[in-house]
Formats: structure tokens, C-alpha cells, sequence
């Protein structure tokens, strides 16, 4: 069966860049609170579910999100992120590791890191600056220029 | 499984603009299985549209657009638009393809192909909604850039809205213009005065309709093992996803100075390197479903534009090949090249033809009026590209492209022009990779080309990026380039006629790998048939695969025999000065062996270069041997003017 997608991307077209939506899973959601037949709750992994069984589809969830990460697709249901149960699929076919699932304390060290190495967060969702460009690209180069020796080498 | 009489495919849609009209054909299961898709599709459609020689402005001309079999789905790189047309550069076929993400828009809005004929009397653009198709008013969008021309439709239509159009340069029937898609994807050098000469702005279209393979279950799982295969990839994680097609500033040797001199990694220019590139980064951007992220998104400072994919093909054209090394000038021109909707490839060495010509003396200071034409001059090239979009001054010859400027000065400036059909590529040895690749550009259905078989007979590439695959390639019968350079390049052909039909990505890696569907684990066309048969529903053995690829690429050869292409076109072009010396004789000797053998090997006869009946008989397509057979066509020089 397919599945709908958890995750909305809003482009931003005019620099080419987008924004990911998704469920960010809040310490107090506002979700869970405002649902008047107590559909919404914590499952062991954190991550905030609904229970189909007894949601009526009165919507109250999609309009107190703050982020919107609640859309109505099907059959007036609502849907949003799950974390699929411990085992995000985002997570597993992001071509660039650009989403990342672990746990919230180190995320936060990463975060700190990135930010360390260079890493700007500004007006593009992630700008990085043009030290950090040239020097992820000189590591390319370097790593091409292995690779080119290396296949000299080689007798198909 | 049963055949089904209509595939789980759309409808082609065929837009008359001089009577306003439009008409919806179904596809019948039988052109899915002899033509695939994309390219196939569209060089059937102009075999049985363009009867004989016209002038490609004419309405008479068509321009098709296909979106390949595999458009829209999740099988990765699969959403090039594919666009044909009877070129104004080159007088014979003219296609290519574009990223973005309009072909996928074009399958969920259940369309295959739009094929557009006529003349529209005013400015007219297309808007597609589904089953919705409106010829509107276009006369507000008439002389905008095409990112304003993208912009404007967005404020109309909406933000999902994918387009496919032109800028300034295919108004004023600049012959190298392209048909440029969602503002940065460019595909098909000439298309795009086609679009000015039929007074068509653009098409757009939303899409909400969606994709269903006949066997999802089996289908997704093949297109998930081969998106794992490339986020798993080294060379794509480390190389391509950070610098993408700037890596063949290293691996591919630019040229300098028009071809005078080919830059190693070690001589290349400060100002041209990947690093350099790098500072004006500011993010990265793909095309619909790829995985790899090829192109840059950079930022201007002196004039604060954003722009998309700088690639290597312009670096070298607009910057090494002009002796430009100031990396911002280089993207900028790039930028305006986008803008103006202008092949960069036909635009940077038609300019780097004037120079060399103004410096041999052919032009004189009288022809360029005032301009310096000196190698290396940023600001004044920045001005020419301006000119030539306009079609300003004398500059309203550059725009003519490449062949048609030098054939203005006569048979001395025809000698420094290094094409093949019309269509410029630069010169090169033909010891250069066994033959392989001066051959390659002799073959071209389109002209001198270096996507249409060349890269994918020769393993430079595919080496760096998967060895073990490279030797399953071979063990599989893919020809050695070093052993039989000809079968390698007919193998090559035909995973570049099968990229472009399914809509998969050839140019990006460079590499074998990423251009035929599930190659690197089901050598080589295994895997192509068994996706086929999971989301057509239409069973595919992998020598039907090889056969609609034959099917095509003799089609093609065949609607360029009307055109006027005889064996001699088959040449390749060497400077005056190493054409007399005795090497360059020996070099042209092996060329003609190898385009004989060539023209065996393909079923054509050796004599005329005709495919020949019994070849296309064996295709099951004798109605294109009816055309051609027994009848004498003019001789080919360049596009046709006026009435035939």
C-alpha cells in the first residue's frame, strides 16, 4: 500500500531553496491538548500518534498546530509524522543525511558543531559560507585526484 | 501477462496554433513497446510530421516535447523533458533535454508528449491543468527573461506550476536559442527560435493526477535498489553531490583558447578551479526525483542574482575556451546565457570563433565594428552575449551560430569551424580514446555531440566511480572500447537512445552507471526490461529494449537522409595547419575505416550511408524505407531558408 507523505517541502523558488514541514513532536503539544475525544497521545518513542479508532475528524488538531504539520488527505483523517514506529523511513532513504534521527541531547551537541565548523543558519535555510564551500569542495578535489591515480592503476 | 491494448501511459497532446486548436490521442501499447518513450516518441512523431526539407522557422516545423516512460515516478534521475524539433542551427534533427521538473508535472497531468505545429498570429503561451488545455494571451510575457517569464506564469497560476519556455533570444530567433525549463534547465540548442517563430512563450502545467506502475510492489522495489545504489556510492556521497559536473574541470581537460591548448588538472587557471566555483555557493538544487543534487545554486555579488547550475560545459565554453579566468565574470555570463534562454555551449564557441578569426585576419576591423574581440576580455564578452540575445549591430550575425557565422567569411573561415552537421563540438585527435570519440561525433543523429554514444563507450568515468561493475559490463558482452571501439560506440548509442526515451539522466555523472536503469547489478539492458515490464505491464525482453533503441536511432538517421546527409558529412573537422601534415592524414584514413565499419555494423550502406531496407524491414519499420528509398535528395548545407 502506499502512503501518504508526513513531510511537506515548501519551495521557495525564487532562490531555489525549500523548507521542510513536519511534525516536531513538542514537548507540550498543542495537538494532543485541544483533541476533545483524547485521540492524540505519546507513544514509547516519543513521538505523537492517533488513534483512528477514535478520532472523529473534526479537524481541532490541524488548526491549533503552530507549525502545520497536520494535513487532512484522506477520508477527512487527519495525518502527521509518527517517527514510523522507532524507525523513520525520511531518515533512511535521505540521500544526503540531511535528516538525521537520534536522540535529543546529542542532537543538540551536533547541532553545536555544525554551527562550530562553519555552518551559518541565515536567510536560505542553511547558507553556508564561502569558506566552508571552498573548503568542502577542496576535499572533493583532493579525493578526486586520489581516485584518478588509483584508476590509473587499475586493468579492467 | 497479457498485452494490454493501452498502457498504463497518457495521451499525447497536439497543440495547432494556427487554427487554436487541440487534440488528445491515446497511446497504444504497441508505440510503448517499438518506441518507449521521450526521444523515441518524439523522432517518430518528426519522421512522420516533416515530410522533406523545410525552413525550421516555418510553421510547417514541429516542436515535440516527450517526458520519457519513467517521468513522475520514484525510479531516481528519470524527469529529463526530452525536445525535438527540425533545428534552425544545423538543418537536420535537433533535440536534447532538460532537467526540472516539468516533465514529471506533464505525467501527473497524464500527458506523454505535447507535439506543437503553426503559427500563432500574437504572443500566445500554453496553460495545462490536467484535462484542461488553454491557448492564452501571451502579449504581457513577449520580451521578458525567462525567470521573470517563470515568475509571472507563478503570480497567474500558482507556485507548483512547472514551465517550459523561452527568453529574448528564441523572440528574436537567435538560432542557438533554447527551450529552458523552470528557469535554469536548459535542453535542445535551436529549439527555442522554434518557439519564437511559431510566437509561442511558453507552456504550463499543473499536474495532480499521479503515477501508477502496473506492478507497484515490484516496480518500487527495483527503483528503491537503484536510488540505494547511489546514496551509497563514494563518488557520489564525496565528489558529486559537493562539486557535481565541476569535477570534470579536473577529469576532462577544458579547452583553452578554442582547442589550441587542453588544460591538465595542474594548468588549470586560478579563478576556473572547483574551489574557486565553491565561494559563491549558497546551496544546492536537483531536478525532480535525483538523488544526487548536481547543480549550485550561487549567489552574484556585483549585481545580486541567484543563478543555477554553473556547469562544466559553460565554464569551459564561456570561460577556459575565451581565456575568461574572473570567476564571477564567468557566472554571470553563464546566468545571462540562462536569462536570455541561449545554448552556452554554440553561444561561448561561436564567440571564441569570431576571436580566433579576427585574429587570423578574416574578419576585419571593418566586420566587428569597434569591438576589440581581444582573447580574455570579460566585460566586453558580457556586452556581446547582451548584443547577441538582441541581435544588435553586427552581432546579429554571431546569433546566426557557429557554422552559419563562419559560412558569412567564406570557405577560409569555414576551415577553423569544427563541426560536424552543422552542430559545433571543437576538435580533437582521432588516436584520442580509439576513434571513439571523433567517431561518436560523426554518428550524432543531431550533430557533433559528445552525449549521443560517447561516454558511455569509454570507461574513464565509470572506473572512478565502480570498477567491479565496469568488469561485470564487460563479462556481460559489452564491448571493449580498446578491442572494437565500433561496437562500443553502437552499445553507447544505445544507452544514450534509451536514457533520453525512459526521461533518464545521461550527462550528469558521465558514466554508464547512472544512464541505463539497474546496470551496475543487471548488465546491461536486463534490468531496463524488467522496470519496463513492471510499470507498462507489457512484457519487455532486454532484445526488445535493443531493438526499439536500433528503431529509433535509424529513424533518426533516416529523417536526417531528407534532410540531405550524405556519407561525406560523416567527416570530422581538423585546423588547417595539422590538417596537412602527414599524421592528420593517417588519423583521417582509420576515421573513414571506422565509419565504414560503422555503417556496416548499423545496417546502413556503405556507399550512401542510407539505412538500408532490408535493416529496417528487420525493425518492422519498411514505411521509413519507402521514404527514403530510390529517391535523390538535395545535398545538406546548412539550414534551409525560405521556401524549399
Amino acid at each position: 500500500m502506499t502512503s501518504l507523505s508526513r513531510i511537506t517541502i515548501l519551495t521557495k523558488p525564487e532562490v531555489q531553496t525549500s523548507v521542510q514541514v513536519y511534525c516536531l513532536q513538542c514537548r507540550d503539544a498543542a495537538c494532543e491538548r485541544v483533541c476533545p475525544v483524547d485521540a492524540i497521545s505519546r507513544d514509547r518513542n516519543g513521538a505523537y500518534v492517533i488513534n483512528y479508532d477514535r478520532c472523529i475528524g473534526c479537524r481541532e488538531c490541524a488548526y491549533a498546530c503552530p507549525f502545520g504539520a497536520i494535513s487532512f488527505e484522506v477520508e477527512a483523517r487527519p495525518i502527521k509524522c509518527d517517527l514510523c514506529d522507532g524507525e523513520p523511513e525520511c531518515v533512511a532513504v535521505c540521500p544526503h543525511d540531511a535528516i538525521v534521527y537520534m536522540e535529543e541531547k546529542k542532537a543538540a551537541r551536533e547541532l553545536k558543531k555544525a554551527k562550530a565548523a562553519g555552518v551559518a543558519y541565515g536567510l536560505y535555510g542553511g547558507k553556508e559560507t564561502p569558506e566552508y564551500s571552498r573548503k568542502k569542495a577542496e576535499e572533493a578535489v583532493e579525493y578526486l585526484m586520489e581516485l584518478v591515480e588509483k584508476s590509473g592503476e587499475l586493468d579492467v | 501477462m497479457s498485452t494490454p491494448s493501452r498502457p498504463n501511459t497518457g495521451s499525447v497532446l497536439i497543440i495547432d496554433l494556427t487554427r487554436e486548436k487541440v487534440v488528445k490521442r491515446k497511446v497504444l501499447s504497441e508505440t510503448v513497446k517499438r518506441y518507449l518513450g521521450g526521444r523515441g516518441f518524439n523522432s517518430k512523431a518528426l519522421f512522420d510530421m516533416i515530410p522533406g526539407r523545410i525552413d525550421p522557422l516555418s510553421p510547417e516545423n514541429v516542436l515535440a516535447l516527450g517526458n520519457g516512460t519513467f517521468a513522475g515516478t520514484a525510479l531516481p534521475m528519470t524527469s529529463r523533458l526530452h525536445i525535438s524539433t527540425l533545428s534552425p542551427l544545423s538543418g537536420i534533427l535537433g533535440d536534447g533535454n532538460a532537467g526540472g521538473e516539468f516533465s514529471a508535472m506533464l505525467k501527473f497531468a497524464g500527458y506523454e508528449q505535447v507535439i506543437v505545429t503553426g503559427r500563432a498570429e500574437k504572443p500566445k503561451y500554453v496553460f495545462i491543468e490536467d484535462d484542461e488545455v488553454e491557448i492564452r494571451d501571451a502579449e504581457e510575457l513577449w520580451g521578458l527573461t525567462t525567470g521573470e517569464t517563470v515568475d509571472w506564469l507563478r503570480d497567474e497560476h500558482g507556485d507548483e506550476v512547472s514551465v517550459a519556455g523561452i527568453g529574448p533570444a528564441g523572440e528574436n530567433l537567435v538560432r542557438f536559442a533554447t527551450t529552458m525549463v523552470d528557469k535554469y534547465h536548459s535542453g535542445a540548442r535551436g529549439s527555442g527560435a522554434v518557439w519564437g517563430s511559431k510566437n509561442l512563450k511558453a507552456i504550463a502545467v499543473i499536474g495532480t493526477k499521479g503515477v501508477e506502475p502496473a506492478d507497484p510492489e515490484r516496480f518500487y522495489g527495483l527503483a528503491k535498489e537503484d536510488i540505494d545504489y547511489f546514496n551509497r556510492n563514494e563518488f557520489v556521497r564525496r565528489i558529486y553531490s559537493v562539486i557535481g559536473t565541476h569535477y570534470g574541470l579536473i577529469q576532462w581537460y577544458p579547452s583553452w583558447r578554442y582547442f589550441q591548448v587542453p588544460l591538465s588538472a595542474e594548468e588549470l587557471p586560478i579563478g576556473l578551479r572547483p574551489q574557486d566555483l565553491a565561494e559563491y555557493e549558497v546551496g544546492r538544487t536537483q531536478c525532480f526525483s535525483c538523488p544526487l543534487a548536481c547543480k549550485d545554486v550561487y549567489y552574484l555579488p556585483s549585481t545580486g542574482e541567484y543563478g543555477t547550475a554553473s556547469e562544466f560545459e559553460s565554464i569551459y565554453a564561456l570561460g577556459s575556451n575565451n581565456c575568461v579566468t574572473d570567476t564571477e565574470a564567468v557566472l554571470r555570463m553563464e546566468h545571462m546565457a540562462d536569462e536570455y534562454g541561449m545554448d552556452v555551449m554554440t553561444l561561448g564557441d561561436t564567440i571564441a570563433l569570431a576571436r580566433l578569426l579576427h585574429e587570423k585576419g578574416i574578419l576585419s576591423r571593418g566586420d566587428v565594428k569597434g569591438v576589440s574581440l581581444e582573447w580574455g576580455d570579460a566585460e566586453e564578452q558580457i556586452e556581446l552575449i547582451e548584443m547577441t540575445a538582441y541581435r544588435k549591430g553586427f552581432w546579429d550575425k554571431l546569433a546566426e551560430g557557429y557554422r552559419n557565422f563562419a559560412k558569412l567569411y567564406g570557405e577560409d573561415a569555414l576551415a577553423y569551424c569544427y563541426d560536424v552537421k552543422g552542430v559545433n563540438r571543437g576538435w580533437y585527435e582521432v588516436d584520442f580514446i580509439n576513434g571513439v570519440f571523433t567517431l561518436s561525433h560523426a554518428t550524432s543523429t543531431r550533430g557533433a555531440d559528445h552525449l549521443r554514444g560517447r561516454s558511455w563507450a569509454y570507461w574513464e568515468n565509470d572506473k572512478l566511480i565502480d570498477i567491479e561493475v565496469v568488469r561485470g559490463m564487460l563479462e556481460a558482452g559489452l564491448p571493449d572500447y580498446r578491442k572494437d571501439p565500433v561496437g562500443a560506440l553502437i552499445y553507447g548509442e544505445r544507452a544514450c537512445t534509451l536514457a533520453d526515451s525512459l526521461g533518464r539522466c545521461k550527462g550528469s555523472i558521465n558514466s554508464w552507471l547512472q544512464a541505463v536503469p539497474l546496470v551496475w547489478k543487471y548488465p546491461v539492458f536486463k534490468g531496463t526490461a524488467m522496470l519496463l515490464t513492471a510499470f507498462t505491464g507489457i512484457e519487455f525482453t532486454e532484445k526488445d529494449v535493443i531493438d526499439a533503441t536500433d528503431r529509433i536511432y535509424l529513424t533518426e538517421m533516416a529523417f536526417n537522409v531528407r534532410q540531405g546527409i550524405k556519407k561525406k558529412h560523416y567527416d570530422v573537422k581538423f585546423p588547417p595547419e595539422f590538417a596537412a601534415t602527414e599524421r592528420a592524414k593517417a588519423q583521417l584514413k582509420r576515421h573513414w575505416e571506422l565509419v565504414d565499419e560503422y555503417l556496416e555494423r548499423r545496417g546502413c550502406d556503405v556507399e550512401t550511408a542510407y539505412p538500408r531496407r532490408e535493416t529496417l524491414e528487420g525493425l518492422d519499420i519498411g514505411y521509413v524505407a519507402d521514404q527514403i528509398g530510390g529517391k535523390e535528395f538535395p545535398e545538406w548545407d546548412g539550414p534551409v531558408r525560405g521556401v524549399a
